[in-house]
């Protein structure tokens, strides 16, 4: 008796909960759809517009998101990118003088979420940025797994465009997986392999190579780019092996690569796993190159390896090659420096800087003043703003975006010999031993 | 009345049945599975070894991996040395112990930095490592015994769920607490040059270190079994690992027995980090973690409670992890072997406990209570 | 007076002054040192200050049970006792911080990362060293008397004191989540919450302490009459019974409409885990196996959820099919998850569920990491994607709802799982199964003599604990759409199993409460994010010691574990000096002399 009457309570409520989901299923938050201003001779038409219009009222901010590692053991990504992205509201003005400027007469404010370097730190900061009706765009996200499948889809479903500064993996603009409000300026991995690749085999004539990665998506995708390309080019690889991201003891790991006798070992790993390889493999394999990539380059690496006695080289963006070179040398370092009292802690901050600003001159071009202060910005409008940009002269080289989101199209990467580098600990000159200029259409 | 003639169909299906059920059916399975998984290790272990010549491994290599894994089973085995005495005097499995080591390590880091700069670490090896050691012991044991009073001692008499569980919890605690004070960043551990390079014993050329730590864990496990043999502590120890309320009623201080084990446990932990820091010159808040599932894991294998256990178990471990995906799993051509290490070793400790519950040295037997 | 020796004083003091040193060492007050509660100037730090002082203020003032006895301490002398405690305390925490000054704060950054001139700034309020340090003791003095008086005070006052306190406590921590509440509902948030500072107003404050406050006396008055007339009501008539459930269910059903898209996502991870611990829960609160390798049945719903209904691989060029998928509709995919789990656990379980307790956790432990090392793996990459992973797991949909964009509707199909799992634990322990796995638990040598196949049930236990957790991971997947390894570590078991301790083992609402508190509010509090494991592992280790029995105890289970209290409170009473007359009673205590010979 009391077994029925339970079960029909269960029933009924199982019942009732979705009459009551299919009824009160208002849009959610996010679309900002306060439905079409009416604004004087606007141009604007905001309910042809898929996504509505984000209003801003006169006096009040313009509101910019970021989603990017801001705790945890990526932090010092996020915290990077998230400096790049102040110092670009402090370039509003023109100068870097430690003030925010201003655009199109309305302040910038940001609002920062946590993307926790994982698929659940991404939605739970996405969900919470598309739920906030104010946010006009998005810098983020720092890590691949939080940005591909989650907060990509969870912000394009609502037409909030995001543009991240840091996502490298290649699968985010693929033909299958991109997402339309999507776009990056950090650089597609395929980019990076093809250069090192092209480094190792044609200028220092190895031949013959072995890859070995962490359980990150990063360092799977970019150790996949170059064996890609290395194939291509027509290198062996002798090795392709794989560790978990908490193991010290890699002698037996390296010991069994070592039987293939490789002149290159690829390891594009965050640290420790870096730092621990490259000491390890000393005593294992003697003469091999060892080859890192952007995700090792940093202090940490220094302090935990110490003298090496292979040769170690780490790729990274080469901010010295374009126009703006200068630029970055003298003004954005030190203004940098001014920010957050001390070195860059990764490489990604002039790409959160180059976002940024892209992102604004898209405001700029699509927003409607009503010749009282208040700005409509059509979200499609804004998107499509965005992906029109050409030619733009970024920090981080020239800036195209293509339809697939991929804007750093002319990618600088250097190839630098430890222990020169350009971080806290690294010894001076901080200059690469090689450097390229690729773009997407020209690698695999 | 009815009964007779009805029952005897009845009758005859439950002798059926019963002939059915006098089959000794786990034996069977058990023997099925035992002769299965054999057979995938041997056919495993045949392939790799009849490789064609350019992939197979080289004698070289096979040393080395020998070499590498009785050097980190060593490792495991000081470790495991203290899992194996808290669970003989206390049932329970000290899941915070891989911390215990940890704080050693750092300790023992914090110490060694200052050293090299200095150039002390290099200038005077046995006195720096001497202060090294020292340091490390202390913490370890400091923060076992602060373990014990804090997490364990008000939870001894409580159902076996309970100190597991606060293990975990205080292992948990311990490493963020360290990641807390001392940052996330992997920090790396300074090697004195007088223990770099090799020596060259019976014609191999072995690590300095790793000759060091075998020797260390030979000394540890013989000047152990000593001192709980022959030494008053130590058979007090026994007794209480044997039945605490009878010890007690013989007048052994059962605290001060247990309060003895967890210092020893420490001791041993604290040794074991600055070896480990120097093998792999690095040490890290989570550095605890992984080689202390690795190093119980090594306990339980070798049987649990049993010092000799403890040390079979370890070096056994250590040589699994290095040959079980060189000589195992290589055969069957599975790509990246090595990242399934840890998994390999685990599915040798289910099937070892499934076929000797009280692991190696053990009764053989399912241990009640 | 007397009694309470000034070595109780000394002890509480020294420990408060020590919690308060770790606190800065582990960094808590560098970070928190901003976070508006109230108006300017209460902020987390500061509170965080007071904390120790006034804890350990009231651990001592706590009433001692003498010779069968309970007495309270009179609240004048409580008052004092609190003050003297927080003096020490106080007087401790201050000689650290003036140490560390004296020593050279960047020599001491050397080794404790968070020491830095901005926190020894903090912690004397912006006065420098030697005037700051005062400042700090009459803190910890305040704490120290709060503490001690709040301990003291007639009942009548100190709850609802206590409650108001907590929750504007709770409200100011929770600043921005309440007012996307208040937005949704239409109204205006400004008169609680300042737009300036982000934390409550005074006004604010007040009037959440007064309304707290004034409830908790309704409630507690006359010794606590009324909630327990209230209580016997609803046990009498089985009719207001259901008519609870039912306002409880409907609450539950309205509650994402009404908090929002954020609130209701933490809210569906919150249901995702409540499912996970009633699984657990059966196999660990009912059946009393320890298991520690959770996360294997999770990921294992998770990944064949995902290669069932059509998602496919990430990888370096965009996509890739999985070597076995199926794009079949997910309610039917979902039952053959949660077939195939089961399958799975009688499996695994078959072989090793003879062995004893610490064994079986170990080596469900070793279980759960061979999975997690199974989905990073290139073995197992063409099949699940290895590190990259799977993305475009079904989006779930049926009668127009969509459980993967809309965190509102997910919930409700949690929701829905929620219910049937919590049905399911419901008659399995009132059933004949459920007896069976009481005898099991208490005495599995007396179960076996008694008939009860040990082996059948605990097959059972496992086989029906992997469904649920099973279908745990397919929700998982269905909300967040993107399946990575790095979803499927160790924690999610600890986590799990934290969940079922700190809510009671064998404790249905217990589940919901471990949830809501371990998930629920970490979701909320986003700013603990980088704690939360050290908050994680305090929280566990302090439950064990203090209420093994959980949060919302299943009455059961706590008569098994009361025996054991009175050992525990053996090792308190011996600090207070009484081990004599207690040690003659209690077995197993220290009798002195000296230890004989063995031979």
């Amino acid at each position: 008796m009391r077994k029925h009457k339970f079960f029909a309570v269960f029933a009924m409520f199982a019942a009732l909960t979705f009459v009551a989901a299919a009824c009160g299923d208002d849009d959610g938050g996010g679309t900002g759809g306060t439905g079409p201003t009416d604004t004087t001779g606007g141009a604007v038409d905001c309910e042809a517009d898929e996504f509505g219009c984000v209003e801003v009222a006169a006096g009040a901010p313009i509101v910019l998101g970021s989603l990017n590692a801001i705790s945890g053991d990526t932090a010092f990504l996020g915290t990077d990118v998230n400096n790049g992205v102040i110092l670009a509201i402090d370039y509003l003005d023109g100068t870097l003088d430690q003030t925010p400027g201003q655009l199109l007469g309305h302040d910038v404010e940001l609002v920062q979420e946590d993307d926790g370097c994982s698929a659940e730190g991404g939605q739970a900061g996405g969900t919470a940025i598309a739920a906030n009706p104010d946010i006009v765009a998005v810098i983020g996200t720092t890590c691949s797994s939080a940005a591909l499948g989650v907060a990509d889809t969870i912000l394009g479903d609502k037409g909030i465009l995001l543009v991240s500064a840091a996502n490298t993996n290649p699968g985010l603009t693929s033909e299958e997986a991109h997402q339309p409000f999507y776009a990056r300026t950090a650089h597609n991995d395929k980019i990076q392999g093809a250069i090192v690749a092209e480094y190792l085999f044609n200028e220092l004539g190895l031949t013959t190579a072995a890859t070995i990665n962490d359980e990150s998506p990063y360092a799977d995708g970019l150790a996949a780019a170059f064996r890609a390309n290395w194939e291509a080019l027509g290198g062996t690889i002798t090795a392709i092996e794989q560790v978990n991201s908490g193991d010290t003891d890699l002698g037996p790991v390296l010991t069994s690569i070592a039987e293939g006798d490789p002149e290159v070992l690829y390891g594009p790993n965050f640290n420790p796993v870096c730092a621990l390889t490259a000491v390890q493999a000393q005593d294992i394999m003697p003469d091999v190159v060892q080859v890192g990539s952007d995700g090792c380059l940093e202090s940490g690496f220094i302090e935990s390896a110490g003298e090496l006695s292979n040769r170690y080289i780490a790729s990274y963006p080469d901010t010295t090659v374009f126009a703006e070179g200068a630029f970055y040398q003298d003004e954005f370092l030190p203004a940098y420096e001014a920010l957050s009292g001390g070195a860059p802690t990764a490489g990604f901050h002039a790409h959160g800087f180059d976002a940024a600003s892209i992102v604004f001159d898209a405001i700029e071009a699509v927003a409607v003043d009503d010749g009282s202060g208040n700005l409509t910005i059509p979200r499609t409008a804004l998107k499509d703003a965005l992906f029109a940009t050409s030619g733009y002269e970024g920090i981080t080289g020239i800036i195209t975006c293509t339809p697939l989101g991929d804007c750093a199209t002319d990618v600088a990467i250097g190839l630098f010999e430890y222990p020169f580098w350009a971080v806290e600990g690294g010894s001076e000159p901080a200059d690469p031993v090689y450097s390229d200029v690729k773009s997407l259409d020209e690698v695999i | 009345m009815a009964r007779g003639t009805k029952d005897r169909p009845t009758e005859e299906r439950g002798a059926q049945l019963g002939r059915l059920e006098g089959l000794p059916w786990r034996k069977i399975i058990l023997t099925v599975l035992a002769v299965f998984l054999v057979s995938i290790l041997t056919i495993g272990a045949f392939k790799t070894l009849t490789l064609p010549a350019d992939q197979r491994y080289s004698a070289a290599a096979w040393r080395d991996f020998i070499i590498l894994g009785v050097a980190q089973g060593s490792i495991y085995a000081l470790i495991a040395l203290g899992y194996t005495l808290v669970y003989g005097i206390l049932r329970m499995i000290n899941f915070a112990h891989g911390e215990v080591f940890m704080f050693g390590a750092f300790a023992a880091f914090f110490f060694a930095d200052a050293y090299a700069a200095s150039g002390f670490l290099d200038s005077n090896p046995v006195a720096s490592m001497a202060i090294l050691l020292v340091v490390a012991m202390v913490t370890s044991i400091g923060v076992a015994l602060l373990l014990e009073r804090i997490a364990y001692r008000p939870l001894r008499n409580a159902p076996r769920l309970v100190p597991l569980i606060t293990a975990i919890g205080a292992s948990l605690f311990l490493q963020n607490t360290a990641r807390g004070f001392f940052g996330a960043q992997l920090r790396g551990f300074p090697v004195p040059s007088a223990l770099e390079g090799t020596w060259t014993i019976f014609g191999l050329e072995l690590e300095r270190v790793q000759v060091i730590v075998v020797v260390t864990v030979v000394v540890a496990v013989a000047g152990l079994s000593l001192f709980l043999a022959r030494t008053r502590t130590g058979k007090s120890m026994r007794a209480v690992a044997a039945d605490s309320e009878i010890a007690s009623l013989m007048g052994i201080k059962v605290d001060r027995a247990i309060v003895t084990t967890f210092a020893i446990g420490g001791l041993l932990a604290g040794v074991a980090a600055v070896l480990y820091a120097i093998t792999f010159q690095s040490v890290n808040f989570s550095m605890g973690f992984r080689p202390g599932i690795a190093a119980f894991t090594a306990a339980v294998l070798g049987g649990i409670g049993s010092i000799s256990g403890a040390a079979l178990g370890g070096v056994t471990l250590g040589l699994l992890q290095s040959l079980g995906p060189a000589l195992i799993l290589t055969g069957y051509e599975i790509p990246s072997p090595f990242q399934l290490k840890d998994a390999f070793t685990f599915l040798v400790l289910v099937m070892v406990l499934i076929f000797r519950p009280g692991g190696l040295l053990g009764s053989g037997e399912a241990e009640k209570v | 007076m007397g009694e309470l020796a000034s070595r109780g004083v000394l002890r509480a003091g020294l420990a408060g002054g020590v919690v308060a040193i770790y606190v800065a060492l582990v960094g808590l007050y560098t970070r928190f040192a901003d976070l508006e509660l109230v108006g300017e100037q209460i902020t987390l730090g500061r509170v965080m200050l007071l904390a120790p002082a006034l804890a350990a203020g009231s651990v001592v003032t706590r009433p001692r049970t003498v010779g069968g006895e309970r007495r309270p301490v009179a609240s004048g002398p409580g008052l004092t006792i609190g003050i003297l405690t927080g003096l020490v305390s106080g007087a401790t925490f201050a000689l650290a911080v003036a140490f560390a000054d004296w020593f050279g704060v960047d020599r001491i950054r050397e080794v404790f990362v968070q020491i830095s001139e901005a926190l020894i700034d903090f912690l004397t309020f912006g006065l420098g060293v030697p005037s700051g340090l005062l400042a700090l003791i009459a803190v910890s003095v305040a704490g120290g008397a709060i503490g001690g008086f709040a301990r003291t005070a007639p009942a009548d006052l100190r709850k609802p004191a206590a409650v108001g306190i907590l929750a504007v406590l709770l409200l100011g921590l929770l600043q921005r989540i309440v007012p996307i509440i208040f937005v949704e509902l239409g109204f205006e948030a400004d008169w609680l919450y300042s737009p300036v500072t982000g934390g409550l107003t005074w006004l604010g404050a007040l009037l959440i302490f007064a309304a707290s406050a004034a409830g908790s006396f309704l409630l507690t008055r006359d010794g606590g009459r009324a909630s327990e007339r209230m209580r016997a009501k609803v046990q009498k008539a089985p009719a207001a019974k259901v008519g609870l459930l039912v306002a409880i269910l409907a609450a539950a059903s309205i509650l994402p409409l009404l908090l929002g898209t954020v609130i209701s996502e933490v809210l569906g991870q919150v249901m995702i885990y409540v499912l996970l611990g009633l699984g657990l829960n059966i196999v660990v609160g009912y059946a009393g196996l320890l298991d520690l390798g959770y996360v294997a049945f999770f990921a294992f719903g998770a990944y064949t959820t995902g290669l069932l209904t059509g998602a496919f691989l990430n990888t370096t060029t965009g996509a890739a099919q999985p070597a076995l998928s199926a794009d079949i509709n997910f309610y039917f995919a979902v039952c053959i998850v949660a077939l195939l789990a089961a399958g799975v656990g009688v499996l695994i379980g078959a072989p090793v569920l003879r062995l004893r307790g610490d064994y079986l956790a170990i080596v469900t432990l070793g279980l759960g990491e061979i999975v997690s090392i199974i989905t990073a793996s290139k073995w197992a990459q063409p099949l699940i994607g290895g590190p990259q992973g799977m993305r475009g797991v079904t989006k779930a949909e049926i009668f127009g709802l969509n459980f993967q964009d809309n965190p509102q509707h997910f919930y409700y199909l949690a929701l829905v799982f929620v219910l049937l799992a919590l049905f399911v634990s419901r008659r399995l322990s009132a059933s004949r199964v459920g007896r069976a796995w009481n005898a099991m638990r208490e005495d599995e040598q007396v179960a076996e003599a008694m008939g009860v196949s040990t082996i059948k049930f605990k097959l059972l236990a496992f086989a029906m604990g992997g469904a649920i957790g099973s279908l745990g991971g397919a929700l998982f997947a269905v909300s967040i759409g993107s399946l990575t390894p790095a979803s499927f570590e160790i924690l999610v078991s600890i986590t799990a199993l934290a969940v079922v301790i700190l809510g009671g083992l064998g404790s249905l609402p217990g589940v919901v409460v471990g949830a809501l508190v371990l998930i629920g509010l970490p979701g909320l509090l986003r700013e603990f994010e980088e704690y939360r494991a050290l908050i994680y592992g305090g929280a566990l280790v302090a439950i064990m010691i203090l209420r093994p029995q959980g949060l919302v105890p299943n009455i059961r289970r706590s008569r098994e574990l009361e025996a054991d209290e009175a050992s525990q409170d053996a090792w308190a009473k011996a600090a207070t000096g009484e081990a004599e007359a207690v040690a003659a009673v209690v077995p197993g205590g220290a009798l002195g002399g000296e230890p004989e010979d063995l031979g």
